[in-house]
């Protein structure tokens, strides 16, 4: 078991390394001189130079390279054009909004859709199995925006009864925390809890199918027994990896969601570096998505062995 | 194995595709609705006026007659903004989709081939695969001047690495078959070996794909317009048409929810024809994808 | 001796799209407190979906039970409600399938899969199910059973798979044990184990047992009577001894015919033949069979088998035969 563990942990570093590469050399492989490019269309000679200096590309490209990765070791990872600040404090500065949408989303998502998923496969061709196919089709077509500004029109405007946009601190208040977050997470989460159900509907169906599971209804467990512990728990593999993938649709939508509603996060933060072109945040925002993507799919191999036991031995 | 006439056989899928897509529901509905959609985008200059004409005079009227779908806080007429906008959405779609997928299919049919170039690409794909699609676009945009084709490219980039895991996986269980093997000791080319026996299987996966990789496009290019790092404001794109309507949304709701209406609907009918392919072409696709 | 079950005119058609497959058609037999009954037929002849019936496993999307009483002792199964069902399953009455490497929950131990069955119906707490469980084991004769108890099916061989399938079915001390080809997915030498442990735990539980199989081998060796079915009807019953001398059904010959013989004595005496089969196939179950299903395979067929189908009667007492040409078939063998 703590050997899988430790496979798993050291399959993510040649990941990781793909990820700082590409991130660093991306910035040197657009087309054009990147400096004169963030510098802007009618900058000066001297603030494409300022702005050359200050992003490093003065020096020699494997000099530049050693000296981010060390930096990144060390938890350095540059410092904003712009405002002069380190990109690691403004990251600091912002996380909070952002983490407490991801989590919550997550949590209502999951919580929705593996219910829903399995009651559809329970009663497969029935009237609650057509409607959440019919939602997890469509939900996972509407855009995130599309789904965030018409949950305002209805709820906010009209209704009136959640706030508009913007976030509220936890520690001003919980109920106004949550209510901050509950339009931006059914926004968020609509596409994901569409896509979750829709795995789970068709694993457990595959799953019902089994022998396995004729045995246990053989020994007259009650339904919910059979439902959730003897099929779910097998069919739990591709969810729990769908789950996995769809934090990248969470990561993406969350850099919109804040935008629609407002809130202070890492997503708004993204968005404002990438119209003043301030690379170097850029760059810190995506090693830290990327990251915390990583995790997250590591977490989520390492739950296979605790759900599957073929897979540990 | 070539017992039965080669030409026969894609006679038969032809046929059988045929039948499969009057029977199955879904592919038609997807098909249909995105038919018109094509057609309306192909001919909107001669359907609707002209998206950029400003008239201050009229900003901000709820729909009416004259107005179909109203107008924007510039007077601009929001159906034909939104007719026009239709035209980028699917060019951005179709282009993405094209030539993801024929760079996965290149990439994919080489990895799943070629075991030592498979494991150094993969890992650069995995490490791909690991930044958030909208923000690896975003970084290639920030570092080039906006244009329509920069946003197409900078889509295909976190497009190709899916396209190609799905050829790869075909490509893979393909070269593991006993025959193949034994194809490759009597000395059989692998350029043959590919095109003739592993190309043809990719076929199906890779259309269904395709389609997923043509809507998931829309989308990220209707998201990155919507944040003003995508299409310049010049080209009139859902997204931009939205990120415009954002000032004035709570008075003037339409210039945001019609466009946003018409991208869901088209991101629906290409999703529906790319379930409705899956589940005629290869009923087993579904559990690979 | 009193019925623990009694079935009569069991029928259960399932509907699909090439239109209504009547697998089983009118059945009836009974089962003695602790005896052993035979089921015997070829695939498709119904023997499972009989048993899936008793049980009511058949999935209500695909088919029912149209018509027919099922009684075990004396209570009517066929009305019960779902939950009256799933108390009685696995408890009074338990069943064990085909194939041991399916049928176990991969993801559970083999103690949960047991012991979760003895909690459901006899309330106790999980250790003490869970100790129950290990003597279970014992009694199946798994060694190392304290071990076993926390490995997953994937570390069992097939034998020991179909041997935890028998604990977790007796392990509530059951009337009756339904075994549907126990034994046709194993190997020789571990089908004899396994049919010996079935016969010995039998006779210790007192359990009645309904061995479905389509190997006559079988039959002879556990059981005590045997019901013969063809195309979804009861064709022949008999004591074993009897209906091994004395078969009177065509069909029941010609299953004896084809039971390979390897004495060298039977070619001596000049009783060594060619390897008989029944020549034919199934009737397709989709539509009603007018006159004796077995009518376009029998060698003894007469104008009337095809026209009226033969209702069931006895010659002798125990055994009885639906065949229109029983007198001719004895004096054929004769």
């Amino acid at each position: 078991m703590t050997a899988y563990i430790i496979r798993r942990l050291l399959a993510t570093i040649p990941v990781m390394i793909v990820v700082a590469v590409f991130v660093f050399f991306l910035l040197r492989l657009a087309p054009g001189d990147p400096a004169a490019i963030i510098a802007g269309e009618d900058a000066t000679a001297e603030a494409i130079a300022a702005v050359r200096a200050k992003l490093g590309l003065d020096r020699p490209v494997l000099e530049q390279f050693v000296l981010w990765l060390s930096g990144l070791a060390h938890g350095d990872f540059g410092v904003s054009i712009f405002s002069n600040l380190p990109v690691t404090h403004l990251i600091a500065q912002r996380i909070e909004p952002t983490l407490a949408l991801t989590v919550s989303t997550l949590i209502v998502a999951v919580s929705l859709a593996i219910p829903m998923g399995v009651v559809a496969a329970w009663k497969a061709r029935g009237l609650v199995d057509r409607a959440v196919m019919a939602f997890a089709v469509m939900g996972f077509a509407l855009p995130v925006f599309l789904v965030g500004y018409v949950l305002i029109f209805i709820f906010a405007i009209q209704l009136g009864w959640l706030p508009v946009q913007g976030y509220s601190p936890i520690r001003e208040g919980f109920l106004p925390f949550l209510a901050s977050l509950v339009l931006p997470s059914m926004a968020l989460g609509t596409a994901y809890v569409a896509l979750i159900a829709r795995i789970t509907r068709a694993s457990m169906l595959e799953v019902l199918s089994q022998d396995y599971i004729r045995t246990a209804n053989s020994k007259g467990l009650t339904t919910r027994r059979v439902l959730m512990l003897h099929a779910l728990k097998n069919a739990s593999v591709p969810i729990v990896t769908v789950i996995g993938i769809g934090i990248a649709l969470l990561i993406s939508g969350v850099v919109i969601t804040e935008t629609v509603f407002n809130i202070p996060g890492l997503g708004r933060l993204t968005v404002d570096a990438v119209l003043k072109r301030d690379y170097p945040i850029v760059q810190g925002l995506i090693i830290v998505f990327a990251g915390a993507k990583v995790l997250v799919n590591l977490l989520i191999d390492i739950s296979y062995a605790f759900l599957d036991p073929r897979i540990r031995y | 194995m070539t017992a039965i006439a080669d030409d026969a056989v894609p006679a038969l899928r032809l046929a059988r595709f045929g039948e499969a897509i009057r029977r199955n529901p879904t592919i038609l509905i997807g098909a249909v609705l995105l038919a018109g959609l094509v057609t309306i985008a192909v001919f909107a200059p001669w359907i609707s006026g002209d998206p950029f004409r400003l008239s201050p005079v009229n900003r901000l009227r709820p729909p009416s007659e004259r107005w179909w779908f109203g107008t924007d806080r510039f007077g601009r007429d929001v159906f034909a903004l939104t007719i026009h906008g239709a035209r980028v959405s699917l060019i951005v779609g179709l282009s993405v989709a094209l030539i993801s997928s024929a760079i996965g299919l290149a990439i994919g049919l080489v990895c799943g081939y070629f075991r030592w170039v498979d494991a150094v690409v993969m890992r650069v794909m995995d490490g791909l695969m690991a930044i958030p699609s909208i923000l690896l676009a975003i970084a290639l945009i920030t570092l080039t001047r906006p244009g329509l084709g920069i946003v197409i490219v900078a889509i295909i980039i976190p497009e190709v690495p899916r396209v190609s895991r799905v050829v790869r996986s075909v490509a893979l269980s393909i070269r593991s078959q006993p025959y193949i093997e034994s194809a490759v000791a009597g000395g059989t080319r692998s350029g043959k070996l590919l095109v003739r026996h592993i190309l043809p299987n990719t076929v199906a996966p890779l259309i269904v794909q395709g389609t997923y990789v043509c809507a998931s496009a829309m989308l990220i290019e209707a998201g990155l317009s919507f944040l003003g790092a995508g299409v310049p404001p010049e080209i009139p794109s859902w997204g931009n048409i939205i990120a415009q309507g954002r000032t004035f949304f709570q008075i003037a709701p339409w210039s945001i929810l019609i466009p946003g209406a018409f991208l869901a609907i088209t991101v629906l009918a290409v999703n529906m024809l790319g379930d409705g392919l899956r589940d005629r072409l290869d009923p087993r696709l579904a559990r690979r994808m | 001796m009193n019925n623990v079950l009694e079935i009569r005119d069991l029928a259960t058609h399932f509907f699909t799209r090439d239109g209504v497959v009547r697998a089983v058609d009118g059945v009836s037999f009974d089962l003695a407190s602790g005896e052993t009954l035979g089921i015997v037929g070829e695939s498709g002849c119904g023997k499972s979906v009989t048993a899936l019936s008793i049980l009511r496993l058949i999935s209500p999307e695909t088919g029912r039970i149209v018509s027919g009483s099922i009684r075990f002792d004396g209570r009517e199964l066929t009305t019960l409600s779902d939950e009256e069902m799933r108390s009685i399953r696995g408890h009074q009455i338990s069943m064990i399938f085909q194939e041991p490497m399916t049928s176990l929950n991969p993801v559970l131990t083999v103690g949960t899969q047991i012991a979760e069955n003895i909690v459901r119906h006899r309330n106790l707490s999980w250790s003490a199910a869970l100790d129950r469980a290990h003597e279970m084991l014992d009694l199946v004769k798994i060694s190392d059973s304290r071990r076993r108890l926390d490995e997953y099916p994937h570390q069992l061989s097939g034998g020991m798979r179909q041997r935890v399938m028998i604990a977790i079915a007796l392990s509530c001390n059951p009337r009756v044990l339904i075994a549907d080809e126990p034994t046709t997915a194993l190997d020789v030498t571990i089908q004899a184990q396994i049919l010996g442990l079935m016969l010995e735990l039998k006779e210790k539980l007192g359990t009645a047992i309904i061995m479905i199989t389509h190997d006559l081998g079988v039959i002879a060796e556990t059981t005590q009577r045997v019901v013969v079915m063809y195309a979804g009807h009861k064709v022949e019953e008999a004591p074993v001894e009897e209906l091994f001398a004395r078969a009177m059904h065509p069909y029941t010959r010609g299953l004896l015919r084809a039971i390979p013989r390897t004495d060298a004595d039977a070619e001596l005496a000049g009783r060594r033949r060619r390897l008989q089969e029944i020549p034919g196939i199934v009737p397709a179950l989709t539509r009603p069979i007018t006159g004796c299903p077995f009518a376009p395979r029998c060698a003894f067929v007469a104008a009337r088998c095809r026209a009226e189908r033969p209702p069931l009667e006895e010659p002798e007492a125990g055994h009885t035969v639906a065949c229109w040409e029983m007198r001719r078939v004895l004096e054929a063998a004769a």
